[in-house]
């Protein structure tokens, strides 16, 4: 694969908000839209050029020395996990820029020129190969959501990203801190200064649990906010309600990613053996997330936030399905992250149409719609069956396969199934537990669906048509819903396209923790990976 | 095609499967299943087509009944494969095959993949549940045609489109060649079955019974899920093919026959146990039975396919597909049969008590699939495929007269309001249909209904154990024909009177519910005045579709009684006594225990039918999961099977005669009959069993209603507590950014010289804790 391809992927966006910032602004929105466009174009030819076959290795690769002593390196290339998260971010450009048309009226230079940068640097940190390209980039998507928040959101939204930047924003440089360790142990191992990731993390695997376990609450501090893992979750609800509707989007879709995504690049390969030691603790915390989240969402009547909740409830089953460490939990996640955006992001944009005619989210104010806006009524009924976990739709085969794996991960009895790499002791009732997660959010969201679509119509008072859109949604509406429409569908119907894609690279993380438990020397976890491999044998 | 079926040993030695043929074949080989012809799939993606297609009309604004003709057509279509695929398949002697239409969720990892692909299987248990499904849909749509003609437009669209979507998923739920696909099945019904009783949206108990129906499933669908992944881990696949030949099953299977159960690991014998959640959920069974009632909220074409022909038998299929799985474990079959038995009597019951003729419909749509279950439990998954059969075509024309009435009389459906029906001109199917439908309910003699339901009875007092069971059952098909007689004999029946319901008052011509398409249906009309009460009212008379279909399932309802008379045959080399029998027991379900009749007629040779019925009192004596039993089994000194047509004969015609005497003979009105007197009599129970012994309220007020002051309580929690903390942590650094920089400072400054800051400190941190801290 051409290395330009990547690079534009990154610039492309970033020349596009040039020109928006330093235009006149008049046509902010076109300019946004072409530019989002553009940037499908480098995606396309990637996806065509990436060799497949080779899915584990890293393709496109590209590096220039920035400061050889000390190993400053600028290196890009992807493989399929990062390949497919791209993707992701590059096909919710245009989803956010159509959304956003009627919904900022004012300033829409910097919110577009801001927009774009966002989708820039998600970018950087999917393709990043080197610790300091992925960290800026890591850290620079803060900076154009908490202006999003701060310069677009609605009524509180000073407080809200005020605590978006802080909280995520404190928890990365702690991650920074475990980051730099292993940097710095690499560089004691290998007498070389390096900055890349393929030779800090094969370095990592060197280092003692105990080390290890160091790196990895340095790590899952910034990683577990971002994502957000219960107890750390509390900045997302309220950032998510605060937000414009693109930005809610592309936090549900892209950045609640790169936490979970950290974890399987980072804490899982350079902490392996901690993270299989401590895996049933953080299993227990996403657990406790998705029902604790589902059954806050129970009880919202702010829409916005009863959504929001339930993307801490969905991440819980994304991050139960990586403390597997198994074929099945890795590729669930993986599957997770790529496909949770569709439906959450859906339901954030009939959120955000709604909002626009009715200026208000809450459920006691506004509802039974589907009279008045069958067509918007039917996207939400889709988007929330989405995300229920519908069979057919997105939500089910990474949620199915994020319980197998948590279910399986027991090497004691299983007799036929595949234990957690290296023995990981999750078991049945993490699966059975977690899974009443997914008669929680039956609960919430269809009652949520009933409530806002159906039953008698209930409108605000003094309500007035909007000036410039339709009672039921027009056709640019329609056009920003179809491609996250088609998305549930596709996942839902063809998930084995991309769980075919992840294999290797999935496969190669199962490997790598597997084989650290035997660099790593005689310790605890020894006797339950030998037990595991009794429960293989038929 | 004959050539495939020989390269796959491991199948013919499944189904060759005898007694004491165990383990042929490793798991491995028996993927090799036959590859089946394509047009298969024409069956489950036709309706989906017709699906798609009623959604390209609702968004073309179509405005005629064209939505209806298109489903009706392709439902045709798909039926017609259906014969197809039966006529194709060669009854008992035909082998499995599969059908794939392309790869679903696969993950191939180190250890061992997992595969479920969107793929379909099909032996006799699939074609014989889809004969069914695909007929009767196919009919209820032309009966909707008209059912729904005052909503021609998007309702109509959408009605159609559900329905067909409905089709679909339930193709796949009984096609499918994996749990995966049968879990993508049941969800889908559900999601219709939820769309479909959520049709009037705008009132509100119709959302409120949707909604109820899909979370009440969801419970169920847990328990199926985590079925689901045990039978995964355990015997490391979830398709059929491999696993129904899995050796490990296979041997579960022998040793459960000799009763030797603490061989069986405790995970295989969790299985059923897990799947049989799923099963009480989409069928209705005690304590998940609660959403069917409240379902009647639908329309009731829906009513009859989804919620009494089809998708609650679900549950029955379910359990027959996977007979071997619950052979295998010491609990399950009787918690089956006893839950099956609850069920049956606490639904009738009910039943007894209600007043609204649909609500009567629905418990006893419950009760009946107690007794599926309860025959699944006993070891006659014949009998209770056979009662699904029969059940299916009788309560689908009972819910339809139903349907038919509640259509002409403006939604009246208490039966305190309506009276001698079979006199008003225009209702001579209806009450004909009504009458056959009832008597097949109430089993009478010589319906199918009787032979589908005597075939479970017998079976109680067959296995050992369950005679508790059959008694109690024998008990509930005396409560059965009363309550459907009261029925009969106060609608239909007696003085000519009635009330309008209250659409007629509440929704004149115009009210959008009741477009202009109104006057059409009213084509009858114009010919008959009812003896009718007051207010000018007109009850319309179906019109020809509605009665096509009803004199349809008449006559099938009449000469599903002939299925238990042909089709004898033999399945896994022994004999079956008829149709259900043979396509039941060539299946995946036809493991049999040493009980089962099979092994009986094995043994004697004798054929078992109604007429020559053989002399066979002779013991079923032997060796099996219950126990050893040495005393033949007998009824009143009878062989049960035998003895059963009487007793069964006599519980419902005594029935039958109860709700003649109490509710027709010497009624004058339709609100008063000699049952008001007798009622008075047990005080506040009938009131109690009116509403449903308060389930419900109990639901609410142990589960609903603490869970809901717990998820209050954490909203709170997080708010006060967790974020508490959060902005206390939020406000130290400030404090301490105040002490230390000068306040005019920029805030992204500060934050790059706090991150800087922070991270040395950390770093410092770390390093002191790893190298120094704890010495180790």
């Amino acid at each position: 694969m051409n290395p330009l391809w990547l690079m534009l992927l990154i610039l492309v966006p970033l020349v596009g908000a040039m020109i928006i910032a330093f235009g006149s602004g008049k046509n902010a929105y076109r300019d946004a839209l072409f530019a989002s466009l553009a940037s499908l174009v480098p995606a396309v030819a990637a996806l065509m050029e990436f060799d497949f076959t080779h899915a584990g290795h890293y393709q496109g690769q590209w590096s220039v020395s920035w400061l050889e002593p000390l190993g400053l390196k600028l290196s890009l290339g992807v493989d399929s996990v990062a390949l497919l998260l791209i993707l992701l971010s590059v096909l919710l450009g245009p989803v956010c820029v159509l959304a956003s048309k009627t919904a900022i009226t004012d300033n829409r230079k910097l919110y577009y020129a801001w927009l774009l940068v966002l989708q820039s640097a998600m970018v950087g940190v999917f393709c990043a190969r080197d610790l300091l390209l992925f960290y800026i980039c890591f850290e620079f998507t803060l900076l154009p959501m908490f202006i999003l928040i701060r310069m677009f959101g609605s009524t509180n939204r000073v407080a809200a990203s005020t605590k978006f930047f802080l909280y995520t924003f404190t928890g990365s440089l702690v991650t920074l801190a475990g980051l730099v360790y292993v940097v710095k142990f690499a560089a004691e191992r290998n007498g070389v200064w390096s900055l890349d990731i393929g030779t800090l993390t094969t370095a990592a695997s060197y280092m003692s649990p105990k080390e290890q376990a160091w790196v990895l609450g340095a790590m899952l501090a910034g990683f577990a906010v971002k994502v957000p893992l219960f107890p750390v979750h509390t900045w997302l609800p309220l950032a998510h309600t605060e937000a414009p509707t693109a930005g809610s989007v592309i936090l549900a879709g892209v950045l609640l990613k790169l936490g979970t995504y950290g974890i399987y690049r980072f804490a899982i390969p350079m902490a392996p053996v901690a993270f299989t030691e401590h895996a049933p603790t953080i299993a227990v915390l996403a657990i406790i997330g998705i029902i604790y989240a589902g059954l806050i969402c129970w009880v919202q009547d702010d829409i916005k936030k009863l959504v929001a909740y339930s993307s801490v409830s969905h991440l819980g089953f994304c991050v139960l399905g990586l403390t597997a460490l198994n074929a099945n939990g890795l590729s669930g996640s993986v599957l997770y992250m790529l496909s949770h955006g569709f439906s959450t992001g859906g339901l954030f944009l009939m959120i955000g149409f709604m909002y626009e005619r009715y200026h208000t989210r809450d459920m006691r104010k506004v509802g039974g719609l589907a009279s008045k806006m069958p067509v918007w009524a039917f996207f939400m009924v889709f988007f929330t069956m989405a995300s229920v976990g519908l069979p057919g739709l997105n939500g089910f085969p990474s949620e199915l396969l994020c319980l197998i794996s948590a279910f399986q991960a027991d090497g004691s009895w299983t007799a036929a199934g595949e234990p957690g790499a290296a023995g990981v002791t999750l078991g049945p009732w993490y699966a059975a537990v977690a899974g009443t997660g997914m008669v929680v959010a039956a609960m919430y969201l269809l009652i949520m669906v009933g409530r806002i679509c159906f039953g008698p119509k209930i409108e605000p008072e003094g309500h007035h048509h909007h000036e410039v859109l339709p009672d039921d949604l027009n056709a640019r509406e329609i056009v920003t819903l179809l491609p996250l429409a088609v998305g549930c569908l596709a996942f839902g119907l063809f998930p084995g396209l991309l769980l075919g894609a992840i294999e290797e690279p999935v496969n190669d993380t199962v490997r790598l923790v597997e084989a650290s438990h035997e660099l790593s020397g005689p310790h605890a976890m020894a006797d339950s990976a030998s037990t595991a491999a009794e429960g293989v044998r038929p | 095609m004959i050539a495939d079926l020989l390269t796959a040993p491991a199948w013919s030695a499944l189904l060759a499967m005898a007694p004491d043929a165990q383990g042929a074949g490793g798991s491995h080989a028996a993927t090799q299943v036959a590859h089946g012809p394509g047009w298969v799939l024409l069956i489950p993606f036709l309706p989906l087509l017709g699906a798609a297609l009623c959604g390209l009309y609702a968004a073309m604004g179509v405005k005629s009944k064209l939505p209806a003709w298109t489903v009706i057509g392709l439902l045709a279509v798909s039926f017609v494969t259906t014969v197809a695929m039966a006529t194709g398949f060669g009854g008992a002697d035909g082998a499995a095959y599969t059908v794939k239409a392309f790869d679903w969720i696969q993950v191939h990892g180190e250890h061992n993949s997992f595969v479920a692909n969107f793929s379909f299987f099909v032996d006799t248990l699939t074609i014989y549940w889809m004969l069914f499904v695909t007929g009767l849909a196919t009919l209820i749509a032309l009966y909707a045609s008209e059912y729904m003609s005052h909503d021609v437009g998007t309702g109509y669209c959408r009605f159609f489109a559900a329905f067909s979507l409905f089709v679909f998923s339930m193709a796949c739920l009984v096609m499918g060649d994996n749990l995966v696909m049968l879990y993508l099945g049941w969800e889908g019904v559900g999601l219709c079955s939820y769309l479909l009783i959520g049709y009037f949206y705008k009132k509100p108990s119709a959302v409120a019974a949707a909604k109820k129906a899909f979370i009440v499933n969801r419970v169920g669908d847990l328990g199926l899920a985590l079925g689901l992944y045990l039978t995964y881990v355990h015997f490391g696949t979830v398709e059929y093919a491999a696993l129904f030949a899995n050796e490990r099953l296979l041997h579960y299977v022998e040793l459960a026959k000799t009763g030797a159960f603490d061989q069986i690991p405790m995970m295989a014998q969790g299985i059923p146990l897990l799947l049989m959640v799923g099963a009480f959920g989409k069928s209705a069974q005690f304590p998940l039975y609660v959403w069917l009632p409240d379902a009647m909220e639908g329309p009731t074409p829906v009513s009859a396919l989804i919620h009494a022909a089809t998708m609650v038998t679900a549950g029955v299929y379910l359990i027959a597909r996977f007979y071997p799985v619950f052979l295998a474990s010491e609990l399950a079959l009787p918690i089956v049969a006893w839950i099956g038995t609850i069920t049956a009597l606490l639904a009738a019951t009910i039943g007894m008590a209600q007043f609204d003729i649909k609500r009567i419909m629905a418990y006893s749509t419950v009760s009946q699939l107690g007794y599926m279950f309860a025959g699944l439990g006993v070891l006659t998954p014949t009998g209770a495929a056979y009662h699904t059969l029969t059940h299916a075509f009788f309560k689908a024309l009972l819910f339809l007269c139903c349907g038919a009435v509640m259509h002409g009389f403006a939604g009246q459906l208490d039966l305190r309001k309506l009276s001698g029906l079979r006199r008003v001109k225009g209702w001579g199917i209806v009450s004909f249909g009504m009458l056959i439908g009832c008597l097949n309910l109430a089993g009478f003699p010589l319906t199918a209904g009787f032979f589908s339901k005597d075939t479970i009875l017998a079976e109680a007092f067959v296995t050992p154990g369950t005679a508790v069971i059959g008694w109690i059952l024998i008990i509930t098909a005396g409560m059965t024909a009363y309550y459907t007689f009261r029925v009969f004999f106060r609608v239909f029946v007696g003085p000519v009177e009635y009330h309008p319901g209250d659409e007629a008052h509440d929704h004149d011509h115009g009210h959008e519910d009741h477009g202009h398409a109104h006057g059409e249906t009213h084509t009858h009309d114009a010919g008959h005045h009812g003896d009718h009460h007051g207010d000018h009212f007109h009850p319309h008379a179906p019109g020809w579709a509605i009665n096509t279909v009803l004199a349809t399932l008449t006559v099938l309802s009449i000469a599903a009684s002939g299925l238990y008379f042909v089709g004898a045959g033999e399945a896994h080399g022994t004999k079956t006594k008829h149709y259900a029998d043979t396509m039941v027991s060539a299946s995946t379900a036809g493991y049999h225990s040493p009980y089962s009749e099979h092994a009986f007629h094995a043994e004697h040779g004798a054929d078992h039918n109604a007429d020559d019925g053989g002399d066979h009192a002779a013991p079923h004596a032997g060796v099996g999961p219950r126990g050893t039993i040495d005393e033949p089994l007998m009824l009143l000194g009878k062989d049960p099977h035998k003895i059963m047509y009487y007793v069964s004969g006599v519980v419902g015609l005594v029935g039958i005669v109860l709700a003649w005497f109490f509710h027709y003979a010497g009624r004058k009105t339709a609100s008063e009959c000699r049952m008001d007197k007798v009622a008075r009599l047990f005080g506040p129970i009938p009131r109690w069993a009116e509403n449903k012994w308060y389930v419900d309220e109990f639901y609410n007020a142990t589960i609903r209603v603490p869970l809901r002051v717990v998820s209050h309580f954490f909203h709170w929690f997080d708010k006060l507590v967790i974020d508490g903390v959060v902005n206390l942590a939020g406000l130290s650094p400030r404090i301490g950014g105040w002490l230390i920089r000068p306040s005019q400072s920029g805030v992204l400054q500060g934050y790059a010289a706090g991150m800087v800051g922070g991270v040395a400190v950390l770093l410092v941190v770390i390093l002191l804790v790893v190298r120094f801290g704890g010495g180790a």
